[in-house]
């Protein structure tokens, strides 16, 4: 016997008994999935296709020009300036982490400090770095250095490390968080400094969140289109701006589909060669 | 040594603002006197206040499609049980490990080839598909520690799946959503690289405005916008904060 209802309460019981029985949590999964795949993962695959010449006597036409030197650079540099920035982004993260952890009484203070940039956009921020490293920006106005650093390798590399600094932080400082503070006694109590006690118990223990922190770091780094274009001059191009510029100002699509098939291949390469030490499913699990 | 970091990461934006209220020119620390010139100037130019318009409408369609695709998909990865679950789920992750600069040029093709227009609908899918995977983790964080009991007392009670859901699961997840919803506004509004290549003549977005003026010359009407941005930004970081504590 079914109870007539009206309003919303009536439409979602309808709506409800249509759909018992019929659609599944795993329906619901393979929706979500279904739409990443008809709106992300179908046309990156449709990449590789697009980066053939094919029907020409050479398809592979653009992956040889992939191979020339200036692209080779451009690889390089991609993930040279990835690693820099994540080695200078995770010393000083978990310094911050570690400060708000256990030396700091305003946690939530310093975490609100931290985590409000990533509400503020790129441009903004890539922009005010652009600003204080200008040579008659308001940093030069106010103390008359004139900082040298602007279209340089250390500024593309300050601009990436201040950016992403926030999604260091914080799994850095939930691994920090998390560690049982009755260790750290003991290892005080059976006579080791604080030094020792950083390196021996505090470091290994947030190994996690620190891999994780990197990983994250790393990814978005290495693929940065803004921090080069922004902060970085001809000589810092990475991957991401060749590729956009092949594709919106010199139009070739198979060329810029052939440089995006290779980069993402390398990184995921370099993702598979990171499982075999981290599990990358548990990594990914602590982000 | 503490200080200097919490500098380096704050001072930039900082910099921005101070410098939009400059009587120079360029962008420097207002030293004679505060003016609001450049925000009048940016009152003024309809292009910008168009550029915004946009940026507002894609953010907000961006953030109900992700809310819901992401809480649906939420939904079903964590109630659900199939093989290879795990590995599944890491699809919804993969916007964030693609460089958006490859995610943009595909989109861009692929939407031409199918027939979808560049402008709104490419945005609005686009900005979707990128802020998906931060919902979907927000959400699926909050159902793995929901008690599952509530919801098998509300089924074996008699309701529907539905009624279910809109009685009992959404309202407890709701903060998460909510949030969800937020970080994904945020993410459309902020978003450049895919968005250069997804936009038409007349969708221009803040960012992509921002850009091409960094590009032809530094005026302090980019920091008035960039401060404009900024206030949108942290306004709703603030109220999503509120209404996820409520």
């Amino acid at each position: 016997m079914s109870v007539q209802r009206s309003g919303l309460n009536g439409l979602t019981h309808l709506i409800g008994d249509r759909l018992e029985g019929r659609v599944s949590n795993r329906h619901l999964a393979g929706f979500g999935v279904g739409f990443v795949g008809l709106f992300f993962i179908v046309p990156i695959a449709l990449l590789v296709p697009e980066s053939l010449h094919l029907g020409s006597a050479t398809p592979f036409e653009s992956y040889r020009r992939v191979t020339n030197g200036i692209y080779v650079n451009a690889f390089v540099r991609s993930f040279l300036y990835g690693a820099l920035t994540t080695v200078v982004t995770l010393a000083l993260a978990y310094l911050l982490s570690y400060f708000l952890v256990f030396s700091s009484d305003r946690v939530r203070l310093g975490m609100t400090l931290i985590v409000v940039p990533l509400w503020i956009a790129y441009i903004v921020r890539y922009f005010g770095i652009l600003l204080f490293l200008s040579p008659a920006g308001p940093f030069a106005d106010l103390t008359g250095i004139e900082p040298e650093l602007l279209f340089t390798t250390p500024a593309v590399i300050i601009g990436l490390a201040n950016v992403y600094l926030p999604f260091a932080v914080l799994p850095i400082y939930n691994s920090l968080n998390a560690i049982d503070g009755a260790l750290i006694d003991a290892s005080r109590v059976l006579g080791a400094d604080k030094w020792r006690t950083l390196g021996k118990v505090v470091f290994p223990l947030s190994l996690p969140g620190l891999v994780a922190a990197g990983l994250i770091v790393f990814i978005l780094a290495a693929g940065s289109f803004l921090g080069p274009a922004v902060l970085g001059g001809p000589k810092q191009t990475m991957i991401a701006n060749v590729i956009a510029q092949s594709f919106l100002e010199n139009f070739n699509i198979q060329f810029a589909s052939a440089l995006a098939v290779v980069y993402t291949v390398l990184l995921v390469g370099l993702l598979l060669v990171f499982n075999t030490v981290f599990d990358l499913q548990e990594v990914l699990g602590n982000i | 040594m503490v200080t200097v970091v919490f500098g380096f990461l704050l001072l930039p934006v900082v910099i921005v603002v101070l410098t939009s209220f400059t009587t120079q020119s360029f962008p420097a620390i207002p030293q004679e006197g505060v003016s609001l010139t450049w925000y009048a100037e940016l009152l003024a130019d309809q292009k910008l206040l168009d550029a915004l318009t946009v940026s507002l409408i894609v953010a907000t369609a961006s953030a109900v499609l992700s809310a819901i695709v992401g809480t649906i998909a939420a939904v079903g990865f964590v109630r659900g049980e199939f093989p290879y679950k795990e590995q599944i789920s890491t699809a919804m992750l993969l916007p964030i490990i693609i460089s958006p600069v490859i995610t943009g040029i595909a989109l861009v093709r692929y939407f031409s080839t199918v027939g979808l227009s560049s402008g709104y609908p490419a945005l609005v899918l686009g900005h979707t598909v990128l802020s998906l995977p931060y919902v979907f983790l927000l959400v699926r964080s909050e159902l793995l520690t929901f008690d599952q009991d509530l919801e098998r007392a509300s089924r074996i009670l008699g309701a529907d799946p539905v009624t279910t859901f809109r009685h009992v699961t959404g309202p407890i997840i709701s903060p998460a959503i909510l949030a969800g919803g937020f970080i994904a506004f945020v993410v459309s509004f902020g978003e450049f690289t895919a968005t250069q290549f997804l936009i038409s003549p007349d969708t221009s977005t803040v960012p992509v405005v921002i850009y091409t003026m960094l590009r032809t010359g530094l005026t302090p009407t980019i920091n008035a916008l960039s401060v404009v941005l900024i206030v949108v930004m942290l306004l709703l970081a603030l109220s999503s904060r509120q209404l996820s504590s409520s």
